[in-house]
């Protein structure tokens, strides 16, 4: 189960929040879209899917809307682990 | 007589392609007839005090937005967009300057009404129907959009050619950002020119990838409009992965900043063929290189590409070069070339007194034309000094570093002053020192615009002498810069270098930080060497 690949995912998301200002966010609230985070926050979370989750920012269809919410981060990384 | 005002050609869309979709974003499509509707009702709510002159957008990206933006023109006031990535402080300052009658927020703008923000705001405020409830000062109404039930204005109200169309501010080297007022008259100049080689219709999707703060949503919206195309509107995040947006949406002509194309092709998504849907897309904003240009024609195979050149005081842009086979470069810097002035207006290339000089010989970008900003808000000093009337003729010197090669092609060739593009935003690095100055608590400070990379700078450092942390005072720059102007990181140190005139040296700073990360990546392939030779 990727209980642990999301939890460094959370933790990154939530010490991005908290350099910014914001203490708590809820599973399906916005955080790009938002603006709770900006383009940089989502360059850092990119780098890190990409290179501690294997996650293929090179394929053309991938949808990044997927990692606007913790909850839509969960999904995204479990079917990823169950495929 | 003629009217200019900026809103007709939506007007006429929206009698003839009413049911046509307008505005897409994630969340919805709104069409013609139902944009027309909210935008007439908006501007019938603004006008009913008599015509509007400014009215500010707090917003972008998002249907406010551009509800707001079409309103403020069809009830004939200039439009002001603020940058919702302003810090409360600069906000405040700034609402101070624009004398507006009404302001437009969207659901993250109205987040940031705070009480000293609603202080310096108009008396009228229209807020998102989904924003945060927002209580007003007393004198003040605050209103939402869905909620408006004004007699709709009938129709676009006459504008004259000199009357203010929008205002969009730009980094300044004081501190503060400077509004370049551009007026109706020039944008319907840019319009006729643009057209004649863009040549939408209404089958077009148009990809906006810019906030409305850019004035490269000045062309994507006026043009669409007009055209009766479609807007497809990225959210910041879908900009970073733009590829899936352009394929499900089969955009057919996108605008961006080359920054986008280097972000593509370092990830891999940059493919050949990817993009069939695309039959026009055009860079702006900063040096576009060669190798990037065609990695992303190969990517469209049934389209073509543009570089575009212009400032903001030339509205928008004022020259353009296709990609052609071979490319028109600018072989010194491996990017192609500004290419040739639009017809309606003149570039020259000037010394240092304003004379031409000889093709082939580098000298400061001007342009003169119909497409001249009025000049900047509140600033006669600043506007006289880059806007002069040399021989009879009002020239805007750009900044710009550039060449007339012996066929009439404009080459870039950088600047003649401290003002760079971090991906895409044009910034004064003076205006950084500006308040690192004052974050810092000394007078000894420089920026620096690190790393470049295919010839765009990928943020900013600071460098300075103080008391405080470098950590502190990035902290601390937060309140009065937004994010992307702020140093990272900045590095406290014993002393700054200086060159032979006693000034901080900028360029010594940017050799050490080159030397550094040469020597980073030295170590590294050491290291990996030795780890291979252990295996």
């Amino acid at each position: 189960m990727s209980e642990q690949a999301s939890a460094t995912i959370r933790e990154m998301i939530l010490s991005l929040l908290r350099a910014r200002g914001v203490e708590s966010v809820g599973e399906t609230e916005p955080l790009f879209s938002s603006g709770l985070l900006d383009s940089i926050a989502a360059t850092d979370v990119l780098m890190a899917l990409e290179s501690e989750h294997g996650v293929d920012l090179a394929d053309e269809d991938f949808d990044i809307l997927q990692i606007d919410t913790l909850q839509g981060l969960e999904t995204f990384l479990s079917a990823r682990k169950a495929a | 007589m003629a009217s200019f005002n900026s809103a007709d050609g939506f007007f006429r869309s929206v009698v003839q392609h009413a049911d046509r979709a307008f505005y897409c974003d994630a969340a919805r499509e709104v069409s013609y007839g139902e944009m027309g509707a909210v935008v007439q009702r908006l501007a019938g709510y603004l006008s009913q005090n008599g015509r509007p002159r400014r009215i500010g957008i707090l917003a972008t990206r998002s249907f406010e937005a551009y509800a707001g933006i079409l309103a403020a023109g069809f009830a004939g006031a200039a439009y002001v967009p603020i940058n919702l990535k302003w810090p409360e402080e600069r906000i405040v300052t700034l609402l101070g300057l624009m004398e507006l009658d009404a302001l437009v927020a969207d659901v993250q703008g109205a987040a940031l009404l705070t009480p000293a923000v609603l202080a310096a705001a108009p008396d009228l405020v229209v807020i998102a129907d989904t924003a945060v409830e927002v209580a007003p000062r007393s004198g003040q109404t605050i209103v939402r959009l869905g909620a408006i039930d004004t007699v709709p204005l009938a129709e676009p109200v006459p504008v004259g050619p000199d009357e203010l169309a929008y205002i969009i501010f730009t980094s300044g080297t004081t501190g503060l950002p400077k509004g370049v007022m551009i007026s109706a008259g020039s944008l319907a100049n840019y319009l006729a020119e643009s057209r004649s080689w863009t040549n939408l219709t209404p089958e077009d999707r148009l990809a906006e990838t810019c906030d409305v703060t850019f004035d490269l949503t000045v062309h994507n919206l006026f043009l669409c409009v007009e055209a009766g195309a479609s807007l497809h509107i990225l959210s910041a995040l879908e900009m970073m992965a733009p590829g899936r947006f352009v394929r499900a949406r089969a955009i057919t002509v996108w605008m961006s900043v080359p920054t986008l194309i280097a972000m593509m092709r370092r990830n891999g998504s940059l493919k050949p063929g990817i993009f069939p849907s695309l039959r026009l897309s055009i860079f702006c904003g900063e040096p576009l290189p060669v190798a990037a240009a065609e990695a992303w024609a190969a990517a469209t195979p049934n389209g073509v590409v543009e570089n575009i050149y212009g400032p903001t005081e030339g509205t928008v842009i004022c020259m353009r070069q296709r990609l052609t086979n071979p490319p028109v470069a600018t072989e010194s810097r491996g990017i192609l070339a500004i290419g040739k002035p639009y017809d309606s207006m003149e570039i020259a290339i000037f010394d240092s007194a304003q004379n031409p000089v000889a093709d082939g010989m580098p000298g400061e970008i001007a342009l003169s034309g119909p497409q001249l900003a009025i000049g900047y808000l509140g600033q006669p000093d600043q506007t006289a000094d880059r806007f002069r009337m040399i021989r009879g003729k009002r020239w805007y010197l750009t900044g710009d570093l550039g060449m007339r090669d012996e066929k009439g092609t404009f080459h870039h060739l950088g600047r003649t002053d401290n003002q760079v593009k971090v991906k895409g935003n044009r910034i004064e690095l003076e205006e950084v020192e500006a308040h690192l100055r004052r974050a810092a608590e000394t007078d000894v400070v420089a920026v620096v615009a690190w790393p470049v990379i295919d010839g765009s700078a990928q943020g900013l450092v600071g460098f300075c002498v103080s008391a405080f942390s470098g950590e502190a005072i990035g902290k601390r720059l937060l309140s009065s810069l937004p994010r992307y102007m702020v140093p990272e990181p900045i590095e406290v140190l014993e002393d700054l270098p200086v060159n032979i005139n006693g000034k901080v040296d900028r360029r010594a700073l940017f050799q050490r930080l080159e030397d550094r990360m040469k020597a980073a990546a030295e170590a590294r392939s050491a290291v990996a060497i030795k780890a291979g030779a252990a295996e």
